[in-house]
């Protein structure tokens, strides 16, 4: 029996101060954006094009055409917006900064409102992780920064013949029995400052992608910030640099560097609901 | 500051000995208190079932559970280091004398651990009707509620005793230090201190 204060779990419900304060998130990264010369895109909610974006596709709410073709509820922003920009728009514009804000859905009734913004054919991440960083200043928010980059628990994985589980659990006991100087220091690693001398002792394919990560710590101001090296988190397009932004338990935010269809970008998404969350 | 979540019984006992050995000071909760506060941690006093969800949500950093525990939860947390204590296995148990026969149509086995049995039968792709009980499990097969049950032995005392025995391990257990994600990278320096100071502990016991 369904009672009529009842909403669907998973649903979201806001109102006085936080519909107000969603309002705000939105408002500040709309002004940040714009001042940086993005422009503003909705996509359909509608999608044919869901399962290329989405790790689980059974989290797909899915539904059919008047032609009985699959279609399903925007799950996932990032690929549906390259793809429009640069498959239906591309003709149109020739514009690559774009943001958005609108809600996914996830099934059963999992509702996410997101700010989120695409740099097509960019490949410095720190484009995009400083506009994101930019917007929790104006919000202020100082949550901490997490700087990764998913290549080199991939390449570490063939290198020591451990298996991305053992990175996607954080199995440090497994990495320190090792006994490898190097190995031990990427555990170890935590602060910007010490990366050079890490990055002396590594091997060089590691080397390349510590270097990486060092380079986007200088080009970012942001001082809360740690890095994290053998972060592993499955993902279905960030190949190479990628950032978390955490505050306590809540995730406000994930982005990172991808590539579609040959061509290289960068984005971000900011999770609304838990900024409105932790005003609470 | 961390803080750390504890099941209440032999293993907090064990981890506060522990804690004990690497201070140099007692580690003591007063009587009937849930929180004991030091100057660089926290405890708590949980339940066992507890402490994965203490650590999960972030109201506690680390936390000391059985792996049975962990994987009947199956939460996202950080599995730190084997602390080699608790060691016991979750196992299948019958009726002395019968044998697992899986090509019954159907097979009842009742258990308090639902999702560990649930992906063991899933995994060799049998039918399993699970009984899910909340305790006195080597009863089920003695009065026809179940085929056999999966649960936890130590030295299969309790299985003996009540004319059961172990016809096939399912997994080996033991307690480890978990750690919550977001502390992990927060705190990376306090969680991976008092991981090698307790890993150092372990390693002379063994």
């Amino acid at each position: 029996m369904i009672f009529e204060h009842e909403i669907p779990e998973g649903s979201k419900l806001y109102f006085g101060d936080s519909a107000k304060r969603k309002r705000e998130i939105e408002q500040v990264a709309s002004e940040v954006l714009y001042k940086e010369g993005f422009e503003e895109i909705v996509t359909p909610l509608f999608s044919y094009h869901q399962d290329d974006s989405i790790a689980d596709v059974k989290e797909l709410v899915r539904i059919n055409d008047t032609k009985n073709n699959k279609m399903s509820l925007r799950a996932d922003s990032t690929i549906d917006v390259v793809r429009i920009i640069t498959k239906r728009l591309g003709r149109n514009t020739t514009h690559s900064k774009w943001f958005y804000i609108q809600p996914i859905y996830r099934y059963p009734s999992t509702e996410q409102y997101q700010v989120g913004a695409e740099v097509i054919g960019e490949s410095d991440l720190s484009v995009a992780l400083n506009q994101a960083m930019e917007i929790f200043g104006r919000l202020e928010v100082k949550p901490l920064l997490q700087i990764s980059n998913i290549a080199i628990p991939m390449k570490l994985s063939k290198l020591l013949n451990i298996g991305l589980d053992d990175f996607r659990h954080i199995n440090i006991q497994k990495f320190l029995e090792l006994d490898i100087e190097w190995v031990t220091k990427l555990v170890y690693l935590q602060h910007p400052e010490d990366i050079d001398a890490v990055i002396e002792i590594v091997p060089d394919e590691i080397k390349e992608e510590l270097f990486k990560m060092k380079e986007i710590c200088q080009k970012i101001a942001y001082k809360n910030k740690v890095i994290a090296p053998l972060y592993y988190a499955e993902m279905l397009y960030y190949d190479e640099l990628f950032f978390r932004v955490i505050e306590g338990n809540k995730i406000h935010t994930r982005g990172g560097r991808y590539v579609n269809e040959d061509v290289t970008s960068v984005g971000f998404a900011i999770y609304t609901d838990t900024l409105i969350e932790a005003n609470k | 500051m961390l803080t750390v979540a504890l099941p209440k019984g032999r293993i907090a006992q064990e981890t506060l000995e522990i804690f004990e050995t690497i201070f140099g000071e007692s580690f003591k909760f007063d009587d009937r208190k849930l929180i004991l506060e030091t100057e660089n941690f926290r405890f708590l006093l949980v339940r066992n079932q507890d402490v994965a969800t203490y650590v999960f949500h972030q109201a506690a950093d680390i936390g000391v559970v059985g792996l049975d525990t962990l994987e009947e939860q199956g939460l996202d947390v950080i599995r730190l280091l084997d602390l080699r204590r608790g060691v016991c296995k979750v196992a299948i148990g019958m009726r002395v004398g019968e044998k697992l026969d899986l090509t019954k149509a159907e097979i009842k086995v009742a258990t308090k651990m639902v999702n560990i049995t649930k992906r063991y039968f899933a995994d060799r792709a049998i039918s399993a009707d699970i009984i899910k009980l909340y305790g006195s499990i080597e009863l089920a097969p003695l009065v026809g509620l179940a085929d056999m049950i999966v649960d936890i032995v130590e030295t299969g005392a309790t299985m003996k005793q009540n004319g059961l025995e172990v016809i096939e391990e399912i997994m080996e257990s033991s307690t480890y230090l978990i750690a919550n994600k977001n502390s992990y990278f927060e705190k990376k320096s306090e969680i991976l201190d008092i991981y090698e100071k307790i890993n150092d502990v372990v390693k002379q016991e063994n």
